[in-house]
């Protein structure tokens, strides 16, 4: 019995033992060789880099080398390039699928982490940041794309193949997460700090929590915004987000940079970076100002007949001849006689037709958004003057559509002088005589609301978008669709605006025009085939499918 | 050989002969077997006394009695004997009865069962069997001896990994390779994989710098570890094939158990009994991989300074050097093994010792071994008893870098006008071909093994504590403890003027070392108990693991400041030579002091710099066993296994899987049967068993890397390593029959087993960003491996003086991938890509042993397309299954004779089937020195149809372009398909062992006062090759054996042969 009693004592020791293993087990889980989790407040950084263009190259500003051609905010230097004749992205590419890309994996995952660790650990905040920028991760993808991944199935690790929504789920699912957002940020106490949050967002908004809501509330003027053409538009929900938006140049949403001389925190359209050489079809990242912007600014359009824009030497490149001139799609620079042909952006002369955008690539010739520590607008508070004017127009109440017009014009003004004035010759700068006389010109600002039309707002939102607001730009254009008469009268919305037919246009198109960009080649197409044929992504001309915003 | 032999003997017996034996007043004597092999373990006792003993390993024995008692001799599966004891010793022989019957088979846990109970296979192997064969890794030592047991060893090197598998490939991307249990412990058999996974497991430094570092495993090779053990320290092997009899050893053995017995002193009543053997062996490099040397060099026909062979025909009077024999040298190594035994009644000893000294067929390729171990039995009381052994290893491995770049290729591809002697200029440096930049040179075979050298050394320790308690007569608790430490620490250099670096680097110096730190213990308590005719049986255990591995890297360039642009080696500014770098250097190759402070680097995760990596599985687990019978006829045994283990989140952790085995013994339910003699045993046997198989450590944990964007911080890295994992599930069952007839003389084991494995882990696949990451990681996959295994045993002669028994081992296997995601058209494991497009590809309803890669465009009546514009064929640039790495069977036969004092034992080992990707040949052909490019001067149309639209109509247009490869080396360049160098159905018929004893009968030792057995033994290893390959050996792998899932045999790529050895040595008991 005695030796029966010391084996039972030797296994109950040992099973006393055992407990003890389960901690020495979860010790042994998380991987100590690389870091599994790291404070949201280094998350944060990296997120609002993907915003515009990110370490790796990737953000909107990578799409927007390829839809401001759609827009002709700029065009290809050469011929036949396949963006300016509306073309979508051919064969392998992923181009014009970058937002594709940091949407689900450099904004993705980082920002779902951040939010749950915010919502572990009381930052409120953070998880109000976080639901902010995948709300406008959402639309800006949406806009962009039109179907796109279910959100219900998005970011979930053990999915094999992603099913596709149309763009009412996801206009629904922003406004949802846009709420949420509101909610989080409206909370106070906790681990809410704004000198904490600033550590995330000190290249954005350094950790002011009323002015991420009020880049929500753009978010949610711009949704609303997007559907003029449905029955269901409502010109007071536009005007009331907008009323709550961003006011002042100060609450800018926009990206900055630490520009410290590497790459990875520069400027993606800066000279360090380089991102206008290449040439190749397909690419064509070399880019010039288009003819219409250029026309626009010189007093060409007859919306502005005989105005020279006070902003062109903001905005845009002379040529040898001391003009601005610009590119007509599919045509090239070389059409155009030597001096007329405008500087490229890092304002390399185009005399001799130099292909290389990145020469001399000083930045100390760039101006506008091509500088190394330009910063990048996301959403401004021209743009939310711009989107009231229209639905004020569109409800019938011009007067307030005038003077958010004229606001519109004014603050523009004012964020070119205040942040964009480098490298602009002191001689050409807008003073406040000047900005006053271009305000008072009747050509610019009519002078009774009566005399406002569609065509004053549109293109001076185009003007106040230009290049950095590509993407919206892109939104309008689709809603007008290009080409479209304001109704009951005979003129053109975008005035001088021409879309290009025939031989300009892209075969595949069979003389459609551009209204979506396909899903990411290298995500979707290779791996998710199934789900893209039964939206017919899989057809040549998927590209041409307008997309449900603009559609009554 | 065999007069070196006889010489050896005679001089010994001159020696010993002047002193005549006389007898002692114990009583001493050998027993044997038949034909005079000395047999251990034989119960040697006093009748009408209680004295009793044990004979040794020698078959001697040594007990106190006085002329006229009797001796009796028994021992279990042995017939008793008596003597009577007179005035000289005792010798008596024993003859084997009633062959399997009584023996005990070591399972799972420790635990000792009658064969008959066991409703799985499994087959044992002696360790003598294995230490005959005279392989330093005894793993070699186990092919074709087991059914459905495959060693892949990597090549001829000395010290070369070898890895094995137990029926087939189960898992895509994880381990295949067994676990492997010394004593009821658990010990390491990892290779060090030099991949670290973009930093987030262990590794070698990762660097670009022509990826010299980090290899994926494909030009350095490191032993896998069990090779560490001692071949005669092992006394019996048993391979436990089926995850049934693995189920309670958990998900580490799903892939099967090696089951290590290791000798243990025996009671010889206080005298000191010493055993010594030794072995002297020779190596020849005899198989060389066939070369063109026709040709000089150059391009389409015409000369030019390349290192590609396609310029005009040498001239007859061309001087030409056989370069590959005069690079080879012949290899020699010498093992001397000791042991001593020594025991008492209740406590007993035995130490062991071996030195291994290889210098390997390759110039600086050489492996050093020492083994040490100590063990003891001692009975404390009559119901405890314990077990502890510790045994201490040292090893070093000096090894040339192998596969591209490496000797061989190098070697293969040298001008043959071109003395590969002269390889150093007169200052001691490179002498480069001089046509060509330094960077583009090649490395002239000597240059590459005496100046680009690598090394490892190994420091290991096994403890084991063995306890076992015996309360009762049907109770027994028994816990095996053990401790499994080594520390490795190995260099990689690479001399400044070698052309696999660009020159200014100015050579490289990668320096690591790895612990391994594994702990683990068992603990079971089992309960027997009979109820009439029923008996039953209960076991519950406990086992807990902690496997740590650590690994530790340091990289640097610019050796003593050589920062040479121009194949000049500076230092402080002034160019020195060669000589002077060396001793500059001072050969202390592994001082990372000699590589400029500026350019030490460490990699493995650069945001934790000076901090090693480690990986840590711990696991605990909870086990239980219930086996009844039925009149000792009928055997129904269940287990089940509850784990817990450190490598899943807490949610996901605890997982269980179970296990159900039957054995009928039919010949004992129907003794009828057994009437005549013609059928004596017949079991039955079935099993059912799940069981799982985890990822490696941190597989679900996706890591995030530092972003320099404004504000730097973090973001996820392109791979997901899937939160949501889940262990593979396997589940396996098998029927087999086991049959004796005709007195025994034929033993008969059929098995046939089917395995699926659910939930496999594909890897880093493409996929939808949908899922936030790039790079995919889930549970989808699903194969299934099947096959027969027959192991056929028979006595064809048993006469007085000579008997002949015969072995064969019989193995098929069929693997299919039932699944695969659809998104994932074709998985592949990296490491295995290593040259061209060739790699160990998979594809949905392909076999899990394919080969994938580019072939030829085709139409649809299968015809090749020819470009009409060239008249050479379409490739078609897309992985697709061009071969079948799985052979139809495999066959091992054993023969052994014994006639009189002389055995002979030789295996030869068939394989049928199964493609070879032969990458050296195409190597060769790419760079004009296969043979395949001797008629290059013959016109020839390729037989194919123009891709001119009209292939796939009914009246395609033949091909009628002639070509003349001599002008356009197109045609072997960039024009022949992978496909075309996946050598069809390759068979071997291998003389892998043959070994020659001749024991001297205990009588015509008595004259040698000293020895108590002696023999001689001349063992050849691989003497004859018998096979349709073409290169120069079947049997290699592109990749070591650290390499997961198939892993990297059946592609041949820049790999030696394995070399004939001759061994000769003696076996002394004293």
């Amino acid at each position: 019995m005695k030796k029966i009693l010391f084996s039972i004592s030797i296994l109950v020791t040992a099973t006393l033992v055992m407990p003890g293993c389960d901690k020495q087990i979860d010790d042994a889980y998380a991987n100590p060789n690389a870091d599994v989790k790291v404070p949201i407040e280094q998350l944060l950084p990296g997120i609002i880099s993907s915003m515009s263009g990110n370490s790796a190259g990737h953000g909107t500003l990578n799409d927007i080398r390829f839809v401001g051609k759609y827009v002709q905010n700029f065009l290809f230097c050469n011929a036949s390039g396949d963006y300016d004749r509306m073309s979508g992205t051919r064969t392998t590419s992923d181009n014009a699928a970058s937002v594709w890309r940091t949407h689900f994996y450099d904004i993705g995952q980082n920002c779902v982490q951040m939010i749950q660790w915010g919502s572990e650990e009381g930052k409120w905040d953070y998880v109000g940041v976080g639901k902010a920028i995948q709300a406008w991760s959402w639309l800006t993808l949406t806009d962009l794309h039109g179907d796109v991944i279910n959100p219900a199935e998005a970011f979930n690790t053990s999915a094999l193949t992603f099913s596709y929504v149309t763009q009412d789920v996801i206009y629904n699912y922003v406004r949802q997460l846009c709420r949420e957002s509101i909610e989080n940020l409206n909370k106070t106490g906790g681990a809410v700090s704004s000198a904490n949050l600033a550590l995330g967002d000190a290249y954005f908004y350094n950790g002011d929590a009323a002015k991420w809501k009020k880049f929500v509330y753009g978010v949610m003027a711009r949704s609303f915004n997007h559907l003029t053409n449905k029955a269901s538009y409502n010109a007071d929900s536009v005007i009331y987000y907008c009323n709550l938006s961003i006011a002042a140049n100060a609450e800018n949403a926009s990206v900055k940079y630490a520009s410290t001389g590497i790459s990875g925190n520069t400027n993606f359209f800066g000279p360090l970076r380089g991102n206008f050489g290449s040439v190749a079809i397909g690419t064509e990242t070399a880019i010039r100002q288009s003819a219409f912007i250029a026309d626009l600014e010189s007093g060409l359009n007859i919306s502005f007949f005989n105005v020279a824009d006070p902003r062109a030497i903001y905005l845009l490149r002379k040529n040898t001849a001391g003009t601005f001139k610009g590119l007509s799609p599919n045509k090239g620079q070389n059409v155009i006689a030597a001096n007329d042909r405008p500087e490229s952006f890092f304002g390399a002369s185009q005399v001799s037709n130099t292909v290389n955008n990145a020469t001399p690539g000083n930045d100390n010739n760039c101006r506008y958004l091509f500088r190394n520590n330009s910063e990048t607008p996301i959403i401004t508070a021209s743009e939310i003057q711009f989107m009231k004017a229209e639905a004020a127009y569109r409800k019938g109440d011009k007067t307030t559509a005038l003077a958010a017009y004229t606001l519109g014009i004014s603050l523009n003004i004012d964020m070119l002088t205040t942040t964009y004035g480098t490298n602009v010759p002191p001689a050409e700068a807008i003073t406040p005589t000047i900005k006053a006389n271009f305000l008072a010109n009747p050509a610019v600002v009519p002078t009774t609301a009566a005399q406002l039309n569609l065509s004053h707002i549109m293109l001076q939102k185009y003007i106040a978008l230009y290049i950095h607001g590509a993407i919206e730009t892109w939104v309008d254009m689709r809603r007008y669709h290009y080409d479209d008469f304001e109704a009951g009268t005979d003129r053109q919305v975008y005035t001088g605006f021409v879309v290009p037919t025939g031989a300009d246009l892209y075969p595949d198109n069979n003389g459609k025009r551009v209204y979506r960009i396909r899903p990411r080649y290298n995500s979707e197409y290779v791996w998710n085939l199934n789900e893209l044929r039964r939206i017919g992504a899989d057809k040549l001309d998927y590209h041409t499918v307008e997309c449900w915003f603009s559609q009554p | 050989m065999r007069k070196i032999l006889l010489l050896i003997l005679f001089s010994g017996m001159l020696v010993l002969c002047s002193n005549p034996i006389y007898a002692q007043s114990p009583v001493s004597g050998i027993v044997t077997g038949e034909n005079n092999s000395p047999l251990s373990g034989i119960t040697v006792s006093v009748k009408g006394t209680s004295k009793a003993t044990k004979t040794n390993e020698s078959g001697a024995y040594t007990i106190s009695a006085s002329p006229g008692q009797t001796l009796v001799f028994s021992s279990v599966g042995f017939g008793t004997r008596e003597a009577r004891v007179g005035s000289g010793s005792v010798n008596v022989s024993l003859s084997r009865v009633n062959q399997q019957m009584e023996e005990v088979v070591v399972v799972a846990m420790d635990q000792k069962r009658n064969p008959k109970e066991l409703g799985f296979s499994n087959q044992t192997v002696t360790g003598k069997e294995v230490a005959e064969t005279q392989r330093e890794n005894f793993l070699n030592g186990l092919q074709g001896r087991v059914a459905g047991l495959t060693i892949n060893s990597t090549n001829g090197q000395a010290g070369a990994s070898s890895s094995i598998v137990l029926r087939g490939f189960n898992s895509l991307a994880l381990d295949n390779q067994p676990l492997f249990v010394i004593d009821g412990a658990i010990v390491d058999n990892q290779t060090t994989n030099e991949t670290s996974n973009s930093g987030s497991g262990l590794g070698l430094v990762e660097t670009s710098a022509r990826n010299v570092n980090q290899t994926s495993n494909r030009t350095n090779d490191y032993t896998n570890r069990i090779a560490d053990v001692n071949p005669t320290d092992i006394e019996s092997i048993t391979v436990l094939k089926g995850p049934e009899a693995t189920a309670l050893y958990g998900s580490q053995a799903s892939s099967g158990a090696i089951i290590i017995t290791t000798k243990r002193g025996k009671n010889t009543n206080g005298r000191v009994v010493v055993g010594y053997d030794n072995a002297f062996r020779w190596q020849h490099l005899n198989r060389y991989p066939e070369v063109n040397n026709d040709f000089d060099a150059g391009n389409n026909g015409n000369s030019s300074s390349v290192f590609t062979y396609f310029g005009p025909r040498f001239s007859d009077t061309t001087k030409k050097f056989d370069n590959a024999k005069n690079f080879f040298q012949e290899g020699f190594s010498q093992t001397h093994n000791i042991s001593v035994d020594y025991g008492r009644k209740n406590a007993s000893f035995r130490f062991s010792g071996s030195f291994f000294d290889q210098s390997g067929v390759i110039p600086e390729n050489t492996f050093r071994k020492y083994n040490l171990r100590l063990s003891n039995t001692t009975n404390i009381t009559k119901y405890l008893t314990i077990t502890p052994a510790i045994s201490v290893i040292r090893s070093q491995n000096d090894k040339p870098r192998r596969g591209a770049g490496g000797y061989l290729l190098n070697l293969l591809i040298w001008p043959s006008d071109n003395d590969v002697r002269n390889y150093q200029s007169s200052d001691g440096g490179k002498n480069p071909l001089n046509f060509l930049s330094p960077n583009d040179d090649l490395d002239n075979p000597f240059f590459s093994v005496y100046n680009n050298r690598s090394q490892d050394k190994t420091d290991r320790m096994i403890s084991t504590m063995g306890v076992n308690i015996k309360p009762t007569s049907w109770l027994e608790v028994a816990g095996r403890f053990s401790y499994d430490i080594y520390r490795s620490e190995g260099y990689s250099f690479y001399h400044p003027l070698s052309s696999l670096l660009t020159r200014g680097l100015g050579g490289s110096l990668d320096n690591y070392y790895k612990n391994y730190t594994g702990y683990n213990h068992t603990i079971t308590a089992t309960a027997k108990r009979n109820f009439g005719k029923f008996g039953a049986r209960a076991m519950v255990g406990t086992m807990w693991q902690d496997y740590k591995t650590e690994m530790y890297s340091v990289y640097g360039t610019n050796l003593v400041d050589s920062v040479g642009s121009n194949g000049q080696m500076y230092k402080g500014g002034s160019i020195i030579s060669n000589n002077t770098f060396a001793s500059t250097i001072s050969n202390n190759l592994a001082d990372s002091g000699i590589t400029r402070a500026t350019t030490r680097i460490r990699l493995n995760n650069a945001s934790r710099k000076q901090e090693y990596n480690y990986s840590q599985l711990r696991q605990l687990a909870y086990f239980g066993e219930v086996s009844v019978n039925y009149d000792n006829m009928i055997f129904l045994t269940y287990s089940h296994r509850f784990e817990n283990s450190s490598i899943f989140p807490k949610d996901y952790r605890k997982y269980n899987y179970p296990a159900a085995s039957l054995s009928v013994i039919v010949s004992d339910i129907f003794p009828k049967i057994q009437k005549g003699g013609y059928v004596n045993y017949l079991k039955l046997r079935s099993s059912i068993a799940n069981t799982a198989r985890s990822s490696s450590p941190y597989a679900n944990q996706s890591v995030f890397n530092t972003v320099t964007s404004s504000g730097g911080g973090y973001a996820y890295g392109f791979n997901n390593n899937n939160f949501y994992l889940t262990p593979e599930r396997q589940k396996t069952y098998e029927i087999g029959t086991e049959l004796r007839l005709f007195n025994n003389k034929l033993n008969f084991d059929f098995t046939v087993y089917n395995t699926l494995v659910k939930d496999q882990i594909a890897e880093n696949f493409r996929s939808s960003y949908g899922t936030g990451f790039v790079l995919n990681t889930i549970n989808v996959a699903s194969t299934r491996n099947k096959g027969v295994e027959m192991s056929l045993g028979f006595t064809p002669v048993v006469k007085k003086d000579f008997r002949w028994d015969v072995k064969f081992n019989f193995n098929r296997m069929k693997n299919k991938v039932l699944t695969l995601p659809a998104n994932v058209p074709e998985f592949y494991v990296s490491d295995t890509w290593v040259y061209a497009n060739a790699r160990g590809g998979l594809v949905n309803g392909g076999p899990t042993t394919s080969i994938t890669g580019y072939s030829y465009m085709r139409n649809n009546a299968g015809q090749i397309l020819i470009n009409p514009a060239d008249g050479l064929p379409v490739i078609d640039a897309t992985f697709k299954v061009i071969g079948d790495r799985n052979p139809d069977f495999t066959l091992g036969t054993l023969n052994s004779f014994k006639y009189k004092n002389f055995s002979l034992n030789f295996l030869w080992d068939l394989k049928v089937g199964g493609d070879i990707f032969n990458g050296t040949d195409m190597y060769l052909t790419v760079n004009g020195k296969s043979k395949k490019t001797a008629d290059r001067e013959t016109p020839r149309v390729i037989e194919g149809v123009l891709n001119d639209g009209l292939q796939n109509t009914a009246n395609p247009t033949k091909n009628t372009i002639s070509v003349v490869p001599y002008n356009l080396q197109a045609y072997y360049v960039s024009r022949m398909a992978e496909e075309e160098f996946v050598e069809k159905n390759v068979n071997w018929f291998r003389l892998r062992d043959i070994t020659l004893t001749y024991q001297f009968a205990p009588d015509g030792l008595k004259k040698l006062r000293y020895f108590k057995s002696l023999g001689l033994f001349v063992t050849a290893n691989d003497l004859i090759l018998i096979t349709n390959y073409t290169g120069a050996d079947p049997a290699s792998s592109s990749n070591n054996a650290s390499t997961r899932g198939v892993g990297g045999w059946g592609f041949d790529y820049g790999n030696i042969a394995t070399p004939i050895s001759v061994n000769i040595g003696f076996r002394a008991g004293f």
